[in-house]
């Protein structure tokens, strides 16, 4: 399955020997990896070992000590407007939505776009509403997030990222703040995305969706990403003993 | 005793020009305040550096010495110390000033920093331009969210002005005791004003309120 899919173009994301530190904690120590256009890479872990970190460096939001970091045609680090520029290109997915609680749906759709690549109102509005069907929410478009359910919040927060028609998506535990029956709602999203060739880098805990969707798994801990396997391979022979224990917890 | 209204009928437009004055001091030290208020709130905001520090100690400084103290230093030590004069109302004006400034740049502050970091971050993912992020994400919902704390600062602000009375500003706390020493109709002249400001400032504090309420009940769900 993990072959099968034959969408292995060329590599978009590429860390080398990347360290992050917050004082002298190091949150990512000396973490090396390459992404193609077009794989879907799961990563999985056990809190507090530098997932989020990880995610976060690959659009700048973290800065980084040690290492360099290419995504698309860009350096990291580099200067405030080449970072502006790799954003516009790499989506992100947060786990507690962060949409812009004082806009409407069609505000929150339609601001990047406008601002940052010059789209017109109309031009972005058309956009705004062709996503809100993609997820299967055109009709709350004049609602604010406040009047929608953390699944359909998720949902806009997916759609707002791609109406900046982005390269590469990263999700950071998108499902993890939602009730349970609103899961699936937002996974068949992230799905659809995955089978429409979107290059995209999953934080979850939702093993089965993983084990469906990814290309490969990757398991960080302690900042370190100690394996990076395919998932039948991943879930069915752990070869790393803390990777077997977080398994044999969490399954 | 008899309350005398045809002494009000008679020098009503001197209240009003009081009034007049009230008026325009408040909106020219709340103009001001406003644009020293925020470079005191973005200095204030780097949290550390020079810049930060002069922000502390001037907006602590200012929100400590009681107003009327800072009116009356104004009024006869600034000339002193620039040898310069300084008008009533110009004392009045920047002391007014120095006293906004301070409590608006800490509004501002918080109303900035209630803004959750996680739009912000969602927003440079988006790859939207600074000065929109601090236009759109920022300011609009900080300015939304401030407003109630303006409004009933402004309140205070309106009560200060009367203060001034005791450097001879003529502003309407003035008119009405000079009218009343030489009317001896104090109780006509003072109760008017005790209306005035009423009428003026009630409506402000019941705005003031009910947005706290909305604004409550809004990040509430
Ligand atoms: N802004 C920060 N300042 C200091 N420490 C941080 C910060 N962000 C994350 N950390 C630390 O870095 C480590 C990794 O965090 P994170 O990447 O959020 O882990 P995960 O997403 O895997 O749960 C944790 O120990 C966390 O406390
Ligand atoms: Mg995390």
């Amino acid at each position: 399955m993990t072959e099968g899919r034959g969408k292995r173009g060329q590599t978009v994301v590429r860390c080398v020997e990347v360290t992050k530190r917050f004082g002298s904690f190091e949150a990512l120590r000396k973490v090396s990896v390459e992404v193609r256009a077009g794989e879907v890479v799961c990563i999985i872990g056990p809190s507090g070992g530098g997932k989020s970190t990880f995610l976060r460096t690959l659009n700048g939001l973290e800065s980084i000590e040690e290492g360099e970091i290419h995504v698309l045609d860009v350096r990291l680090p580099a200067g405030k407007r080449e970072i502006e520029r790799l954003r516009r290109e790499v989506g992100m997915v947060f786990q507690s939505f962060n949409l812009f609680l004082h806009m409407s749906v069609r505000a929150n759709l339609t601001l990047a776009p406008t601002t940052a690549l010059g789209l017109s109102k109309a031009e972005a509005n058309e956009r705004a509403k062709r996503l809100l069907t993609r997820v299967g929410i055109e009709e709350q478009i004049d609602k604010y997030p406040g009047q929608l359910s953390g699944g359909q919040q998720q949902r806009v927060a997916i759609a707002r990222a791609l109406a900046m028609e982005p390269k590469i998506m990263l999700f950071d535990e998108p499902t993890s703040s939602l009730d349970p029956e609103m899961v699936n709602e937002v996974l068949d999203v992230i799905r659809g995305l995955a089978e429409s060739g979107m290059t995209m880098l999953v934080v979850t805990h939702e093993m089965g969706f993983a084990r469906e969707v990814a290309d490969r798994v990757l398991f960080i801990t302690d900042g370190q990403i100690l394996v990076d396997a395919p998932p039948a391979e991943f879930f069915g022979r752990p070869t790393d003993e803390r990777q077997a224990a977080f398994l044999s917890k969490i399954l | 005793m008899r309350f005398e209204t045809h002494q009000l009928a008679q020098h009503y437009p001197l209240l009003f020009e009081g009034l007049r004055i009230t008026l325009t001091i408040c909106a020219l030290s709340l103009a001001f305040g406003i644009v020293i208020g925020l470079v005191a709130c973005f200095g204030k905001l780097r949290e550390r550096g020079i810049a930060y520090r002069i922000a502390v100690i001037y907006i602590d400084f200012f929100r400590t010495i009681p107003e009327v103290v800072l009116i009356f230093w104004v009024y006869s030590c600034l000339p002193l110390m620039l040898s310069l004069r300084i008008s009533a109302e110009a004392s009045g004006v920047i002391a007014l000033t120095l006293f906004a400034s301070a409590y608006l740049a800490e509004i501002f502050r918080a109303g900035i920093l209630a803004v959750p970091r996680g739009q912000i971050e969602a927003a440079l993912a988006l790859g939207v331009p600074s000065l929109h992020i601090w236009i759109r994400v920022i300011l609009q919902p900080a300015i939304r969210r401030m407003m109630p704390a303006l409004v009933s600062f402004l309140t205070e602000l309106i009560k200060a002005t009367s203060l001034l009375s005791a450097i001879g500003v003529a502003e309407m706390a003035y008119q009405a005791s000079v009218l009343g020493s030489k009317t001896f109709a104090y109780v006509e002249f003072l109760s008017a004003i005790g209306v005035l400001y009423f009428i003026i400032i009630f409506p402000l504090s019941i705005y003031a309120r009910r947005a706290e309420r909305r604004l409550v009940s809004r990040t509430a769900n």
